[in-house]
């Protein structure tokens, strides 16, 4: 039995489970595993008539025979093409949810700070390991699977003070097999007080295939530390992302979270964040830009548990073809958590009939003292805006290209990585329709 | 043969003629001004030329150069020669300033048959523009008139209507909310790109801009028509006397 409006996983999924579970670890760690997987057979996989899954179709996706994922080496390339942070960024590079030793680089590094392979961290302190993840708050099935079988990852620690100059990459590569795979890379991050770290989130593809990625990165922040993740989703090819980020913020600690989707068959992006104390401040922002049958569904939710804190979501997206977007920001004011400021906003482009786009903010206040708003808003192309363009001579195509590549470049303005960004902006302009008549050269924002 | 010949317009919006037979020519190397009260058409007039699709043209022809301006579309007008600087200039965020003149020059260039723009080129001319109407570098990289003051977006409209440099340009109530030295600095931009193969059709409410911008010809619209039509001095005339005399001559 399953629980209700959900249905039971595949055998596939459950045999490879199992099998995986069998030869698991020893000690507290397995204890941990075999706790999630029993949750996650309880729970089973949520149909569309669970609200927070309303507009993902996963059905399918998780129908597939899955096999074990196969040992796989991306070309060079291919992962040049995806690296960012500037000439001495650190970087982890992972293929199909396993880190690739030789062309990661993660060395020298600032004394107290350690990054290490979620494989190494399992070899070295098993034990603290299985403390760590079991500490997802509202995990949900797709975390309980992540729990169960993650395999690999990462593990980044930084000490107290710790803020490294360059910026450290975390590089997801979905290597087509012939079978269909699934991953679970599971990144556990710690800043310690005043810690600062600007962490790259990459995910790219090679090779088509369907490569199913179930990824949780888990953060705790602890008092005044600063986390920058921003994260680039491009893994075109019929591959699939369900990507959970879980963030604990203790007092004056700071969140600047931002995502860009731009490919990937289907991918939901959940954001889960706790401001634990007072002062805290989480700055999110997103860009999704789904085309012909892509879906990319967001659940963003923000816990307000102590007073005086900050927080800001700016979410846009540009759905074209057939694609469908879904956005749902949920903010919770918990009893005590005074002179809250809590903002919202969600802003779609809708460029064709067939697209669609599913909005839905929803605020929860249980204090007074509370600065609160929302807004969403689905529309097409600004008919004034394009109408002042072509009286400049700009021709009606390249004006609705710019409109449209202006209304994403307002996300991309927030990214700090100037490769990333960049990275960012070439995946717009191959999107955008008429992209290709715009001069990418000084098109900055 | 004028640049700018309008015959018998009429022009409807939501059902209602705002435009009602409405004649006008300006000659190459004239400047003209339309002045009327709030509600005359005047704005209705420079969308229409300029190809704006809210509205409908039901009777008469527009021709510009020669050509039927009004079979043309908006960016078509555009590379013919005319330019609109608008009332209300439309915020886009998300596009920089420079960045959108930049592509503006180069579409125009290109529907006229010429080579793009060197950049090193464009930049020299968007920095003299700058200076000429009194325009802050930090605004050139800025997003297009988003957060601009309302003096910043009409002095912006200027500094497009200098790089672009249009055959024909149409001012709509450029001077309203400026203060006097970017009135002046309007004026001197404008003043400075007259020329004997170049119009100018200047829209306004006050007779204040046309004591720098000094037009060949003043005409006084009405209730969607010229009802009256005479040279600069027409302009202190209704600054004397307001359009009280020409709204009862209409009823």
């Amino acid at each position: 039995m399953v629980a209700a409006r959900h249905r039971a996983p595949a055998t596939a999924l459950v045999r490879l489970g199992e099998t995986r579970l069998a030869h698991a670890d020893a000690g507290a760690l397995a204890g941990v595993r075999r706790e999630a997987w029993r949750r996650f057979l309880e729970t089973g996989i949520p149909t569309t008539r669970v609200e927070d899954w309303k507009y993902a179709r996963i059905d399918a996706l998780l129908a597939r025979p899955f096999a074990a994922p196969g040992p796989a080496e991306p070309a060079a390339g291919t992962l040049a093409a995806a690296f960012a942070g500037g000439p001495r960024a650190r970087r982890l590079i992972l293929a199909n949810g396993r880190v690739l030793a030789g062309p990661s680089h993660v060395g020298g590094l600032p004394p107290g700070m350690r990054v290490l392979s979620l494989a190494e961290a399992i070899a070295r302190f098993p034990e603290r390991v299985a403390e760590v993840l079991a500490e997802v708050p509202d995990p949900g099935p797709f975390t309980d699977l992540n729990t169960a079988l993650a395999e690999d990852g990462a593990w980044i620690e930084l000490e107290e003070g710790v803020r490294p100059e360059v910026p450290l990459q975390l590089l997801f590569v979905a290597v087509g097999e012939p079978s269909a795979v699934m991953a679970h890379p599971r990144v556990v991050v710690r800043l310690g007080a005043g810690a600062r770290l600007h962490l790259i989130e990459s995910h790219l593809a090679e090779g088509a295939g369907h490569v199913l990625t179930n990824l949780v990165l888990q953060v705790r922040l602890d008092e005044g530390a600063e986390l920058v993740h921003e994260k680039l989703q491009a893994a075109e090819g019929g591959h699939a992302l369900l990507a959970r980020t879980s963030v604990r913020l203790a007092t004056g600690a700071r969140l600047r979270d931002r995502v860009a989707t731009v490919g990937g068959d289907f991918v939901r992006n959940e954001l889960d964040v706790r401001l634990e104390g007072e002062g805290g401040e989480a700055l999110m922002a997103g860009l999704y830009l789904p085309r012909d049958r892509e879906q990319v569904d967001t659940l963003v939710r923000v816990h307000h548990h102590a007073p005086r804190c900050h927080s800001d979501q700016f979410y846009k997206g540009v759905v074209e073809d057939r694609a469908r977007a879904a956005f749902a920001g949920r903010i919770t004011v918990h009893p005590g958590a005074q002179d809250t400021d809590a903002y919202q906003q969600n802003r779609n482009l809708l460029l064709s009939d067939e697209a669609e786009v599913d909005a839905k903010p929803e605020l929860e206040i249980f204090a007074d003292e509370v600065r609160c708003s929302h807004g969403a808003t689905v529309g097409g192309l600004d008919e004034a805006a394009l109408f002042y363009l072509r009286t400049r001579g700009i021709g009606r195509a390249a004006a609705e290209a710019l409109l449209t590549y202006a209304f994403a470049g307002e996300v991309v303005t927030r990214f700090d990585d100037p490769e990333l960004a960049a990275q960012l902006r070439r995946a717009i302009l191959a999107r955008v329709p008429g992209g290709g008549m715009l001069d990418p050269e000084g098109l900055v924002a | 043969m004028a640049m700018l010949e309008i015959e018998n317009l009429h022009v409807t919006a939501d059902g209602k003629e705002i435009v009602r037979g409405l004649d006008l020519a300006v000659p190459a190397g004239e400047v003209h001004a339309i002045m009327g009260p709030n509600g005359s058409g005047k704005s209705t007039l420079a969308y229409v030329l300029a190809g704006r699709e809210d509205y409908e043209v039901t009777e008469g022809r527009v021709r510009f150069l020669g050509r039927d301006l009004l079979a043309m579309e908006p960016e078509e007008r555009a590379a013919a020669g005319l330019f609109l600087a608008m009332q209300y200039p439309v915020e886009i965020p998300g596009v920089s300033n420079t960045y959108f003149l930049r592509q503006a020059v180069n579409a125009l260039r290109k529907a006229r048959g010429e080579p793009e723009m060197k950049p090193a080129e464009f930049m020299k001319r968007l920095r003299e523009a700058a200076r000429t109407v009194g325009i802050r570098e930090e605004l050139l990289r800025r997003d297009l008139n988003a957060d601009f003051s309302g003096g910043e977006k009409k002095r912006n409209e200027i500094l497009q209507l200098l790089v672009l440099e249009p055959a024909f340009a149409i001012l709509d109530e450029t001077d309203s909310g400026l203060d006097i030295d970017a009135l002046k600095a309007v004026a001197r931009a404008v003043n400075g790109l007259r020329g004997p193969e170049r119009g100018f059709l200047v829209i306004t409410h006050y007779q204040r801009l046309l004591e720098f911008i000094v037009p060949d010809r003043v005409h006084v619209m009405v209730e969607g028509r010229i009802v009256r039509s005479g040279g600069k001095e027409l302009a202190r005339e209704l600054e004397e006397r307001g359009y009280e005399p020409f709204l009862r001559e209409a009823a």
